[in-house]
């Protein structure tokens, strides 16, 4: 491991000041701590400890929406009974997520920000796309837990069960950017993976992840996940649903999906297609083959289309009560 | 001949482990644990290329870096290496971040090849890339034929053919490999992680060429071998080595990552099996083609039954006609090494697996079927005993035929474990001394299976007292020497050689006392009697207290999304026999590991290897999945216990029919054959034909 300096912030100005252009934050650390230990990332020159900057570690509940500072941590949204109440599919993704010591930790920041899974990204000797190397291993090699949806030459999904439920719920991240906050959709907050085979997310260092406002229109919400364990396993396709329901229908329903692209895969006509209508099977059945149009299976990784398809109507379906 | 006791007290109940205090205080020093005065930490540089030559390797950086003491090449001049992993050079220094840095701070000369052969599909391919120069990848195979096969194919009524393949299964004990070693002037002192620490002493005193009675190995606590930790290897030698120069005790443990590597692993196995059987239900024909990998080594080192591929053939049944061809394929990748049960549950897995595809040709009952067809008395009772338990015939339903999306199956499969008999070599000795106070001393090793207690508990049938009131220690050359912890031998070995060393002790007792029978209430005026000297008394193995093999069967119940492939494993049932029950929780214990391990080879475990950089790319256990406590089942035991076949090993065919029996089980849910472990929701949903095929490939 590189050697660095530690500091620890007091306030979100200092702590961009102290990051500067080569430091990291440090929260949880989960990520950052494998990343530094397999040299995956050019070592920064310092950590910048934000776990003490004031305000981001509050569940703050409201009439239009809530919010969830970054600090919180996994753990908390799980033991939070209000959140498993307004937010059902929160609730769910947070439990699947890692093991309860890792919850204990593991910040909502640093669950969105987190660094690609793929196993020749985290390998220490291959030198893959992602880490500025010449090609894709992935994409004729080793693909069962790879993407069905890329915008580029990198297959690598994104595995962030909150950013999935995040989509679905139409969370907003706001960031401290240059000073000022930027707020972001799920989808924004990883186009840039999309199209940059760098980049495991859109910020840039000395972004910080500030807090996450999670509307309350949509009172019903689920999140199911497969694995190949039944615990502590990153999902091999994850799935979030939410809409409110009203008079047996659906009204401003979304579905999102992890683990099968390098963003949460929302398909917006599918969305459209699904408001206003009653949950069955059919229903969620076409909705499933809207979203799933256009996925394109490598060698080992097929399976995560019938997968996605039963994720996706099973969340949906669950949104009936 | 020497018999068991009648109605024991101890023996066939359950004693808790005499260390069970220390090892949940902490209190109990693994290997991993020692602190010797002085150490160093130890770490290997590996090779990051699958084949390459090494023309050179330059230290002077490492030994640069501050903090570091020593560093060595693992060989010297120019040579080749044939896997990812495999050693170059070792460094030791004052904390693990100097080792670190030092390791990243050697410079080799290396000229990597390009071609190389990490997959067996590749391996055997014509003109694929020579593991070893000039040898060819493949052996040629070695056919073994009963009967005239090709002609009783045609007289069977019922005939099925299937290809069933089991991955390479990666050695994973929790505490991972290694040692320190001292080495000083007087000799060599090591604290080592091992099964043998008698093995470890030779193979060490080998290869520093030192008299055995200059190297003392320790083993007081270690966590787990299964067959992986038998020898000194490469990480004992290199820490003496260290140790010499640096002139400190040096502690070099692998990491998770090097285990993933160089430490063995179970050979793979792919096998074309076609069986036939009469329409009464007769096995009449069997014919299986097997090549597996043992990574670049095929090699008699491996020591315990685990060097090559081979797998037995056609497993516990007796086919009147069999062919049988086996060969063994070379790869880029670390070697084998004997692997829990060796060869068993992967034979146990496609025989087990064509018994049934066969009985649902037959359309017969998969249990009927076996009890048809299995002539051994002891699983049939097992059988019988584990279908009423289970409620075999309540619940079995025919293959696919449950209702809805999540099906639920029932499966079983068999075991044999020819081993799990005692080393008739088993040595030890008791002091006792004047105060009552009584200690053994053998040169076995605790693995964690309960071998201290096994001890404690026939010392304490045999002379009448409590188990906590006998002291034993293991773990040490310097004790009369005992067997290794392989093959499942140690409890057969140190029941009867306990046994002899109490019975010569109560003999000398009764002699130096005078007191008729110096056992129980009598003990200490006995003992007292002793004056100022204490009794030592050795003893060995003897004849008629134990005895092998053991036999068991398992059943298991899953419940598979059909829609997610998801399998659920229920609960599972083992039916074991090893005889003469010594102690009944440490026994049922390694049955519960045994069963989770199997469960973890069904359904999770895989070495995975890119063929492209022909690195390992589940080195940890994010990508290398074991059985977690999120996914063992309800596990029922149920245990025949027969004194007058004297004691036997468990360990080994506890792991065996697992797989076997949770394969069965998915097929028997969804009426589609996985015939591959492990067992994904990948696969099952594959079998059940739900899987688009691959898009064009973009580039």
């Amino acid at each position: 491991m590189k050697a660095f300096e530690y500091a620890t912030a007091l306030s979100t100005d200092s702590a961009r000041e102290l990051v500067a252009d080569h430091g990291a934050y440090l929260a949880g650390g989960n990520d950052l701590l494998g990343l530094l230990k397999e040299y995956l990332v050019p070592g920064p020159d310092i950590l910048v400890n934000i776990k003490s900057l004031p305000g981001l570690g509050k569940i703050e509940p409201g009439k239009e929406f809530w919010t969830i500072g970054s600090l919180v941590t996994v753990g908390e949204i799980e033991r939070n009974e209000e959140i498993a109440k307004v937010f059902p599919g929160l609730h769910d993704a947070a439990t699947e997520i890692a093991s309860p010591q890792i919850r204990n930790v593991a910040t909502v920041g640093g669950n969105l920000a987190q660094h690609s899974r793929c196993w020749y990204f985290r390998h220490r000797d291959t030198v893959c796309l992602k880490k500025n190397g010449d090609l894709c291993y992935a994409r004729n090699g080793e693909n069962r837990y790879h993407s069905l949806f890329t915008g580029n030459s990198c297959i690598s999904p994104v595995v962030s069960s909150l950013a999935t439920t995040f989509a679905a719920l139409d969370a907003t991240a706001i960031v401290l950017r240059e000073g000022k906050e930027a707020h972001m959709s799920m989808a924004g907050l990883y186009h840039r993976a999309w199209e940059n085979p760098l980049a495991h997310n859109s910020l840039d260092n000395g972004d910080l992840v500030l807090r996450v406002e999670i509307p309350t229109v949509r009172s019903r919400s689920a999140y199911l996940q497969v694995s190949d364990k039944h615990a502590f396993d990153w999902a091999l396709v994850s799935c979030a649903a939410a809409a409110e329901v009203v008079g047996g229908k659906l009204k401003s329903p979304r579905v999102a999906l992890g683990s099968i692209s390098p963003v949460p895969h929302q398909v917006e006509a599918a969305n459209s297609f699904l408001d206003g209508k009653t949950l069955d099977d059919a229903t969620v059945s076409q909705a499933a083959d809207m979203i799933l149009a256009g996925a394109t299976p490598l060698e080992h990784n097929g399976y995560k289309v019938p997968m996605a398809h039963a994720l996706i109507r099973r969340a949906l379906l669950k949104l009936k009560g | 001949m020497p018999s068991w006791p009648a109605n024991p007290k101890y023996i066939g109940q359950s004693t808790l482990r005499i260390d069970a205090e220390a090892k949940v205080t902490g209190r109990a020093r693994y290997a991993s644990d020692i602190q010797a005065d002085g150490w160093l930490y130890g770490m290997i540089l590996r090779s990051k290329w699958p084949a390459a030559k090494i023309s050179g390797i330059n230290l002077d950086k490492a030994m640069q870096v501050p903090g570091i003491k020593a560093a060595v090449k693992a060989r010297d001049g120019e040579f080749t290496v044939r896997f990812y992993g495999e050693e170059l050079a070792a460094v030791c220094g004052t904390t693990k971040q100097a080792c670190l840095d030092a390791l990243r701070a050697i410079e080799v000369k290396a000229e990597p090849k390009n071609e190389f052969a990490v997959r067996e599909d590749d391996a055997i391919k014509d003109g694929a890339p020579q593991v070893w120069d000039g040898v060819a990848n493949v052996t040629t195979g070695k056919l073994r034929e009963t009967g005239t096969v090709d002609q009783a194919f045609t007289e069977c009524d019922a005939v099925i053919e299937g290809f069933y393949t089991t991955p390479v299964q990666i050695h994973n004990p929790m505490e991972t490999h290694g040692n320190t070693v001292s080495w000083t002037d007087d000799g060599v002192t090591a604290w080592a992680s091992t099964q043998g620490v008698s093995s470890v002493r030779d193979a060490l005193s080998g290869a520093l060429k030192l008299d055995h009675s200059q190297v003392r190995v320790l083993t007081d606590f270690m966590g787990g071998g299964f067959g992986s930790k038998l020898g000194a290897t490469v990480e004992g030698v290199l820490a003496a080595r260290l140790s010499r120069e640096a002139r400190a005790p040096v502690r070099l443990m692998l990491t998770r990552f090097d285990n993933a590597l160089a430490v063995g692993n179970r050979p793979s196995s792919f096998q074309k099996i076609k069986i036939g059987a009469k329409a009464d239900g007769t096995l009449h024909a069997f014919e299986m083609e097997n090549y597996g990998t043992a990574g670049i080594g095929a090699g008699a080192d491996a020591g315990g039954g685990g060097g090559g591929a081979d797998i037995p053939a056609p497993y516990i049944y007796k086919v009147p006609n069999t062919r049988v061809k086996q060969s063994v394929v070379a790869v880029n990748a670390g070697s084998s090494r004997a692997f829990r049960a060796p060869g068993h549950p992967p034979a146990a897995f496609g025989m087990e697996s064509a018994m049934d595809d066969l009985a649902a040709k037959l359309g017969m009952d998969p249990l009927e079927f076996r009890l048809k067809n299995d002539s051994n008395e002891v699983r049939q009772r097992e059988y019988k005993i584990g279908a009423e338990k289970f409620g075999w015939k309540e619940k079995y339903q025919k293959p696919g035929s449950s209702p809805g999306v999540v099906k639920t199956g029932i499966g079983c499969a068999g075991a044999g474990w020819p081993a799990g008999g005692p080393s008739r070599r088993t040595q030890g000795e008791a002091q006792i001394n004047p105060d009552g106070s009584v200690e053994f001393r053998l040169g076995v090793q605790d693995i964690g299976t309960g071998t201290k207690t096994v001890i404690a508990v026939v010392a304490a049938e045999m002379l009448g007292l409590k188990p906590e009131q006998i002291t034993v220690r293991v773990g040490d050359t310097n004790f009369p020497p005992g067997p290794g912890s392989g093959g499942s031998t140690t409890c057969a070995s140190i029941s009867p050689t306990v046994y002899d060393i109490c019975d010569k002790a109560l003999q000398q007792l009764q002699t130096q006392s005078g007191i008729a029978d110096a056992r129980g209430d009598n003990w200490f005026a006995a003992c007292k009697k002793l004056g100022i000297t204490p009794l030592v008394v050795s003893g060995n193995w003897i004849d008629g207290l134990s005895t092998r093999p053991a036999y068991g069967v398992q059943f298991a119940k899953v419940e598979v999304d059909t829609e997610t492939g998801l399998v659920t494993v229920k609960k599972v049932l083992g039916v074991h026999d090893c005889g003469l029950i010594v102690n009944r929780n440490t026994l049922e214990s390694q049955i519960n590991g045994g069963i989770i391990m199997g469960m973890g080879y069904a359904l999770y475990e895989e070495r995975v290897m890119d063929d492209l950089s022909g690195v390992v790319l589940n080195p940890n256990f994010e990508t290398y999945k074991m059985s977690g406590i999120g996914d063992v089942p309800e596990i029922e035991i149920v245990l025949l216990n027969m004194p007058e076949r004297g004691v036997i090993g468990i360990g080994e065919p506890a792991t065996v029919p697992t797989a076997g029996a949770i394969a069965n089980a998915v097929f028997n849910a969804i009426g589609a054959r996985v015939p591959s472990l492990p067992i994904t929701p990948a696969k099952v949903l594959a079998a059940l034909g739900k899987v688009p095929p691959p898009a064009v490939s973009q580039t």
